[in-house]
């Protein structure tokens, strides 16, 4: 479990980590926290040319509000994020699916950006990522571009970046004040990636459900966004019968493998028991402001 | 002294990062190994180029198994059974290899980069060979044979029986059993297995640092294979972080490093990474069991059949056999019950998977599950509680010594105290009133009781493992008078976590009349020691104990001797206490032990007529018989029928390893037992595919319990030291792991009987309870 040799450069600043990024024409890896890479590496999995560190670009790491939207740069830690105020404050959903992000010292190394540009379906930002409809902002020698989740990822661990490019920020929109929210996973073992997880917010109007949102974890290749299930609770609101219509369509929505932890099967039902309680769960917070 | 809960004296250092594993050593000019496996389950070895390795940059030698096997032979585990087809064990593959994992070839390099860039090198050409990973495939007819030579599969069997099955049987009123499954099970020592040889020319000497529990059986058989004389090898376990059984086997990468360290005339040092443990370390379980408990209408056992299947993986390992495992699961199946009639067979198959060997518990925990299972389904049957069931046949204090069916004496005990004592601590009567709450509240509370009885300080009468071919029955210990009355106290057992340094330091301790922190244990060293074997079947504090008390007691002797001739005192007279021998009765007649040491060292002049100089001794302790150990275990579980996830809410332990020398060690190896237990209830297992692949060679695949997933564990004692050994000690160290899995699937099963659900398959994983919930939906 020794990687094999590979080039190490610790650029300190973006321009010159794509310049380095351009020398090696798509055969270098960045290095953000390593939770993932660095495992890929010691399996002999992936066998870079090189490695370009971002760990030394103190530009890359924030978390800001510009029109509504926080905005993290991509070295923003997992712990950072979890423990940022502005995050509490208006994006509680995406601090509650932090607490599911692998354990306290992964977190203190993974990254927000590492972890959606890697695109493990299994995990939680790219789920949080779909159900806020956020967007990342990508950097090339072609310039800059801002990707939907749905234009990001492709299928497992794979995403539309060009080998040439970085993914400098992820933008989410921040939640209206009152969005009743939850993150709901099912891991075999506390701080295991997800074998289904479920992101859910609800707006609610008096007795009508203004807006849903569902994004899942571990339901397939990519995260998927359950807007025919969101559709339901639209127009039915958020009564037990529309929420069980929901859950009962979120299974329906989503297309499982199945591996040694859990068939597809267990996980088509996993996916309508935590649509269910992420809704149930974000219906009550939506009422008790 | 004995019995004082004294914090572990080690764990300072293994806290703070200063223990030393093998890993840790450094020594001049010493080159790194990386072994080259096999892709492949079962696959015949058509050719190996490993010219482009050996001129890779920084390599020293390339090793392929023709090579090797020059200089060594094959290894091969003899048995005294009967029903046994004895294999061959090559370190690195002849001819073909026979499960994924299996070691091909072997680099040496100046670094371990170096070594593993060098084994992408190697061209092996293989041609794949149907794999079987499945014993009952294994058995057909038709199978691929793993062995040709063996001409079965089927490595062993053995039948035991007592009275008359059938007429026991034919009359119960009532008969349940099952087909039960035990899936695959890793050790998963912290530490990853590590070996570290030097060859000294000058001197024909070899040392070798390996992590293992074995140091002393590591030494026999590898100077037997490498012919150097036994004193001319060294074997040395270091600091050791974690065996579980895993470590007490010889494997072939410390033969391998052992003759490359010779061959170059430079120290060799592997150290083994995660995916190789889980790939080659030796692995558990693995077993289908048919049983069938039959009982009268008041809930007495008239009999009991079983049929038991072992899968053994791929090779016999030595010195054990692949015997160890499954004659064990028969051997303890009636547990601590009365079983007037008993029939089993048992049946140890090769497949091409890794190596089986003995885990934590060999045998029992699937005994126990299977044993404890049918006595649940049996008190549905008949309407009787489960606690109650067990009272009606557990084997009572004034039946003992008993014979168990299989013929295995129960010297002592205590079954039907820890039965009883685990009830009432954790309040039973009040959790089945709690499980009736709940269940009326629409959520799944289970209790599940588990007790078993074991063997434990095996002596000489017994091999530890059946029909093995190799002496376990003693140990010896060396105790000596330092000077300044300090006391260095030598094992040949090799601690691996268990706190002998502290444990075995209050038996010399208490015997001689020192302090505790006066007393150094060395151990797991065959250049320091007397000769024994190591540390494995709950077998260091009978046997390690039993020598420290004849050699402690031996130096006392003449220690009261020498201060008798000095104080002009009878010795009969005199006392130890704290490091000062007084005459009793006279306050200001007393010697330190430093200066009876001093005298002892300086020599006749000081010294009674005749006495020979000197204050140390070496004596050996053989426990023969060995002595029964037991327990019952406690556990509440919450079932989540909705996700299937299954969270154990309490667990009790009632527990009596006989005198009990350091409580906290004590609990602490019943904790760590049960946390091992649990995941091996819940989590634990490996998979192999259906050609042989293991799917689980990561940690993030194979899923060992997390402090999250286990709750406070409650250790309870019932002191009942035993009658045969010295000092009372009965063993300790595997019955957390043998209780657990019984008590978690027992207490899955009772949630959800309700539904009709039954578990007979361990680990019971949320995929499982999936399963089991649809068909009823
Ligand atoms: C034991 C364990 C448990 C874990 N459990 C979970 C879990 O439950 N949920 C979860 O979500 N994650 C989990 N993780 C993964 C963890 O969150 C990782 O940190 C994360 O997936 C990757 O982030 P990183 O910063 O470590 O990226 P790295 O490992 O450094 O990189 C991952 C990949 O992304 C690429 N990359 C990184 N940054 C950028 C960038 N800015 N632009 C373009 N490409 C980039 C890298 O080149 C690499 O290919 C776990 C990890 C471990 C070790």
């Amino acid at each position: 479990m020794k990687p094999p040799r590979f080039d190490y450069h610790a650029p300190t600043s973006l321009d010159e980590a794509l310049s380095l990024l351009g020398r090696y024409g798509g055969d270098a890896k960045l290095l953000a926290g390593g939770q993932s890479l660095m495992p890929l590496l010691n399996f002999r999995l992936s066998r870079p040319a090189a490695l370009i560190d971002l760990n030394r670009i103190p530009a890359l790491a924030y978390i800001k509000e510009a029109d509504g939207q926080v905005r993290f740069g991509a070295m923003t830690r997992q712990r950072a994020v979890e423990f940022s105020p502005v995050v509490q404050a208006r994006l509680p959903l995406l601090q509650e699916a932090t607490r599911w992000v692998g354990h306290l010292p992964i977190r203190t190394r993974g990254t927000i950006g590492g972890s959606i540009a890697h695109a493990d379906p299994s995990a939680e930002y790219p789920a949080v990522l779909a159900a806020l409809e956020g967007q990342v902002v990508v950097r090339g020698p072609r310039g800059e571009r801002t990707l939907r989740p749905e234009q990001l990822f492709r299928t497992y661990l794979t995403t539309s970046l060009e080998a040439d490019e970085i993914l400098t920020e992820v933008r989410l929109p921040g939640m209206p004040a009152g969005a009743g929210y939850a993150f709901e996973e099912f891991a075999r073992r506390h701080g295991d990636f997800a074998i289904i997880g479920i992101a859910a917010m609800v707006i609610v109007e008096g007795r009508r459900c203004r807006t849903a949102r569902l994004a899942t974890a571990g339901a397939g290749p990519v995260p998927v966004r359950l807007r025919a299930a969101e559709e339901i609770l639209e127009k039915d609101g958020l009564g037990d019968a529309a929420i069980d219509a929901a859950a009962q369509s979120a299974g329906e929505l989503v297309g499982p493998d199945s591996d040694i932890h859990a068939s597809a099967d267990y996980r088509r039902h996993l996916t309508r028991v935590l649509t269910a309680r992420a809704l149930r769960r974000a219906l009550a917070r939506a009422g008790g402001r | 002294m004995i019995g004082a809960p004294l914090r572990r004296r080690e764990d300072l250092r293994f806290l703070t990062g200063q223990a030393r594993y093998v890993a840790d050593l450094e020594v001049p000019r010493m080159l790194h190994a990386a072994f080259l496996r096999s892709p492949h389950a079962h696959a015949r070895l058509v050719g190996i180029d490993a010219a482009p390795a050996r001129s890779a940059p920084g390599v020293a030698a390339c090793l392929t198994g023709e090579e090797l096997h020059r200089h060594v032979r094959p290894l091969r585990a003899p048995s005294r059974m009967k029903d046994y087809r004895p294999t061959d064990f090559p370190a690195l593959a002849l001819g073909k290899v026979r499960h994924a994992g299996e070691a091909v070839a072997a680099v040496v390099a100046e670094s371990r980069y170096a070594a593993e860039d060098a084994l992408d090198l190697i061209e092996v050409e293989y041609a794949p060979l149907p794999a079987v990973a499945e014993a009952p495939a294994a058995m057909a007819e038709g199978s691929p044979l793993v062995h040709e030579d063996a001409g079965s599969n089927v490595l062993l069997s053995r039948a035991f029986a007592q009275g008359d099955v059938e007429t026991a049987f034919r009359g119960a009123a009532a008969v349940v059993g099952d087909r039960f499954r035990f899936h695959r099970h890793a050790g998963v020592a912290i530490e990853n297995r590590a070996c570290l040889a030097d060859f000294d020319a000058g001197r024909g000497a070899l040392t070798l640092w390996t992590s293992t529990q074995i140091p002393g059986i590591v030494r026999d058989a590898l100077a037997e294979l490498l012919a150097l004389p036994a004193q001319s090898v060294r074997v040395v376990a270091p600091d050791v972080g974690g065996g579980f059984g895993v470590k007490t086997v010889l494997y072939p990468e410390e033969i391998a490093v052992a003759v490359l360290a010779r061959r170059l005339g430079q120290p060799v040092k592997w150290v083994g990474d995660r995916r190789e443990d889980l790939l080659s370390s030796t692995q558990a379980w693995d077993e289908i069991i048919d049983a069938e408990l039959a009982l009268d209408a008041e809930g007495a056992i008239r009999g009991l059949r079983a049929r038991v299947v072992a899968d053994v993986g791929a090779y016999s390992i030595y010195p054990w056999t692949a015997s160890i495992e499954v004659i064990q699961v028969v051997s303890f199946l009636p547990g601590p019950y009365r079983v007037p009639h008993y029939r089993a067979e048992a049946f140890g198959v090769a497949t091409n998977k890794a190596p089986m060997g003995p885990y934590r518990g060999v045998g029992r925990p699937v005994a126990v599950f299977v044993m404890e299972a049918l006595l649940d389904r049996a008190a549905r049957r008949l309407g009787l509680d489960p606690l109650e069931v067990r009272r009606r046949n557990v084997i009572r204090s004034g039946e003992l010594p008993y014979r168990s069916p299989s013929g295995i004496v129960w010297d002592s005990g205590s079954f039907a105290e820890c039965l009883e004592r685990a009830a009432e601590v954790a309040g039973y009567a009040g959790l089945r009133q709690e499980q009736e709450r709940a269940r009326a509240a629409g959520r799944r509370l289970g209790i599940g009781l588990g007790s078993y009885v074991e063997l434990t300080g095996v002596g000489s009468a017994i091999p530890v493992s059946p029909g093995a071919d190799i002496a376990t029955g003693t140990e010896g210990a060396t105790v000596r008078m330092e000077p300044g009355g300090g006391v260095t106290a030598i094992f040949g057992l090799a601690c691996h976590g268990q706190g002998h340094e502290t444990a075995l330091a209050q038996v010399v301790a208490a015997e001689l009349g020192v302090k505790v922190d006066d007393v150094r244990v060395l151990q797991g060293d065959t250049g320091l020691s007397p000769h024994g074997t190591g540390t494995y079947a709950s077998r260091s504090a009978v046997l390690g104990g039993g020598a420290a008390i004849l050699a402690a007691r031996a130096v006392r002797d003449k220690a009261l001797a020498i201060a008798a001739h000095q104080l002009e005192a009878s010795a009969g007279d005199l006392e130890i206490a704290a490091g000062v021998i007084g005459v009793r009765g006279v306050p200001d007649r007393a010697l330190t032990l430093a200066q009876v040491t001093a005298a002892a060292y300086a020599g006749t002049k000081r010294l009674p007529k005749g006495m020979e100089p000197g204050l140390e001794a070496t004596r050996f302790y053989d426990p023969y018989l060995g002595t029964a150990s037991n327990a019952t275990h406690l556990a509440v579980v919450e079932v989540d029928p909705s996700t299937c996830a299954v969270r154990v809410l309490r667990y009790v332990v009632v527990e009596d390893c006989g005198r009990i020398i350091n409580p906290l060690i004590v609990e602490g190896q019943a904790i760590g037992g049960v946390v091992q237990g649990i995941g091996a209830a819940l989590l634990e297992e490996l998979v192999y595919a259906a050609d042989g692949q293991l799917l689980t060679a990561t940690l993030m695949d194979y899923l060992v319990p997390t402090a999250g997933d286990v709750p406070a564990i409650e250790v309870h004692h019932v002191e009942r030291p035993s009658p045969t050994t010295l000092g009372g000690f009965k063993g300790v160290g595997e019955g957390g792991t043998i209780g657990a899995p019984a008590a978690v699937a027992n207490a899955v099963a009772d949630a959800l009987a309700p539904l009709g659900i039954e578990i007979t398959e361990l680990p019971v994983t949320g995929e499982r309870l999936f399963r089991l919930l649809a068909a009823r939906r």
